[in-house]
């Protein structure tokens, strides 16, 4: 029995101080069990601390490739907390959960691919998407073509064509004209009009937007888009 | 537009486990999106930060070098709560020379609450089988962390009876919570 090392030990946890070792009985293991589980079921005291997710997350670069992480960390963790409410009667304890989300905005340099390749059907056709008036430089027009929908622009004049469905979950982006982004409405995931991910709130950054094959044709913009039929008839 | 005429038939390939397939791209993929409920599960086990940390951060130091990246996500978390387990145990032995928590097998997902900790159920459990200033001097304390003094004004009694309170509502609680074979 070891009275004064549990007294101890109870009163660091409270204190939030680092407990001592001792060699406790087995009630006294008993007590300081109850004692952590009391401790972990305060409200929002599990949630990690940022600077020492950012921290560790140096620490493990340093281990895994010698040199530490490129883009410094800026606390984009995915934090959940569980709170947990004890009111004056205990049985009426509730877990409530509450999940709040860093954005995380991705570097705009050239870090990652700019689009993940070409949308490119086995079998295909060149379909008009709109006329070459209707698509002067700054503006994003959509088309729907049933099979594909997307967006075409003009860069430098010549035409250019982006996916216009998110690459996370395949939700439908929509065009931003006042921000000049690429938005989807299921994750808040945006994109430039290049297809470039610039931001998300997701564990992992979702690829960027395929491009597709576009042409100038006789006064039209031409998509080349999968021949098949979008539905048997 | 040479770049722009259509590619040939590609050979139609079968996917042997589409299941099996997400993955992580890296291992800052795999920190990132672990870390936090890896952190948790040990937090809920040691009960202070300081330990939770130092445990979090040598379950990351030990796992990610000899991770695949081929394996899932969940065969990487299964990898991530076995490494824990090992972490934690090894933390018990060393501190007070007994397991006095573990991360036991489960069934559900290690990133779900129901893994991650069951405290405020057990917690809840206990408390509503003590007597009533037992349960307000733990709440007050363990829950609230108020001080000793605040306690004992919450209670209407001195210092030095909050002491004894806490300490004998911590003991019954202890007996309770082991099931009662103490």
């Amino acid at each position: 029995m070891n009275a004064r090392g549990l007294r101890k030990y109870i009163d660091d946890l409270l204190r939030g101080r680092r407990p001592k070792a001792f060699v406790p009985d087995d009630f006294e293991a008993a007590q300081i069990r109850t004692a952590i589980e009391l401790r972990a079921a305060r409200p929002g005291s599990d949630a990690p601390r940022p600077e020492f997710l950012d921290d560790l997350h140096i620490r493990l670069a340093q281990q895994m490739t010698g040199a530490p992480p490129e883009v410094p960390p800026m606390s984009k963790w995915n934090t959940t907390r569980r709170q947990v409410v004890v009111g004056t009667s205990a049985a009426a304890a509730a877990a409530v959960t509450a999940v709040s989300v860093d954005r995380l905005v991705v570097g705009r340099q050239a870090e990652a691919p700019a689009a993940s390749g070409e949308l490119t059907p086995n079998d295909g056709r060149w379909v008009r998407v709109a006329a070459s008036s209707e698509v002067p430089d700054g503006v994003m027009h959509p088309f729907d073509l049933g099979s594909v929908n997307g967006f075409v622009r003009r860069v430098n004049g010549k035409p250019e064509a982006v996916s216009g469905v998110c690459t996370h979950q395949g939700c439908r982006l929509w065009f931003d004209a006042s921000d000049d982004q690429l938005h989807c409405p299921c994750h808040t995931t945006s994109f430039a009009p290049s297809g470039q991910v610039l931001t998300h709130q997701l564990p992992i950054a979702p690829k960027p937007l395929p491009t597709l094959m576009v042409r100038e044709v006789d006064g039209a913009i031409e998509v080349f888009a999968p021949a098949g039929p979008v539905a048997p008839a | 537009m040479s770049r722009n005429e259509p590619v040939g038939p590609r050979q139609l390939r079968a996917v042997p486990d589409p299941g099996a397939f997400h993955g992580y791209a890296d291992w800052e993929a795999v920190y990132q999106d672990n870390a936090t409920w890896v952190y948790r599960t040990l937090f809920a086990r040691v009960g202070n930060r300081a330990d939770a940390e130092d445990l979090t951060a040598e379950v990351f130091l030990a796992a990610l070098r000899p991770l695949r990246l081929t394996a899932s996500v969940a065969e990487v978390r299964a990898y991530l709560r076995a490494t824990a387990r090992t972490v934690l145990a090894a933390h018990w032995r060393e501190t007070l020379g007994r397991e006095i928590t573990s991360i036991e097998d489960i069934e559900q997902p290690p990133e779900s609450e129901e893994a991650i900790s069951v405290a405020p159920q057990r917690v809840a459990e206990v408390l509503d089988t003590l007597p009533d200033n037992y349960r307000r001097i733990l709440e007050l304390r363990f829950l609230e962390s108020n001080s000793i003094k605040e306690s004992a004004a919450e209670l209407g009694i001195t210092v030095a009876n909050a002491k004894v309170l806490q300490h004998r509502a911590l003991r019954l609680a202890a007996q309770v919570n082991d099931g009662g074979q103490l």
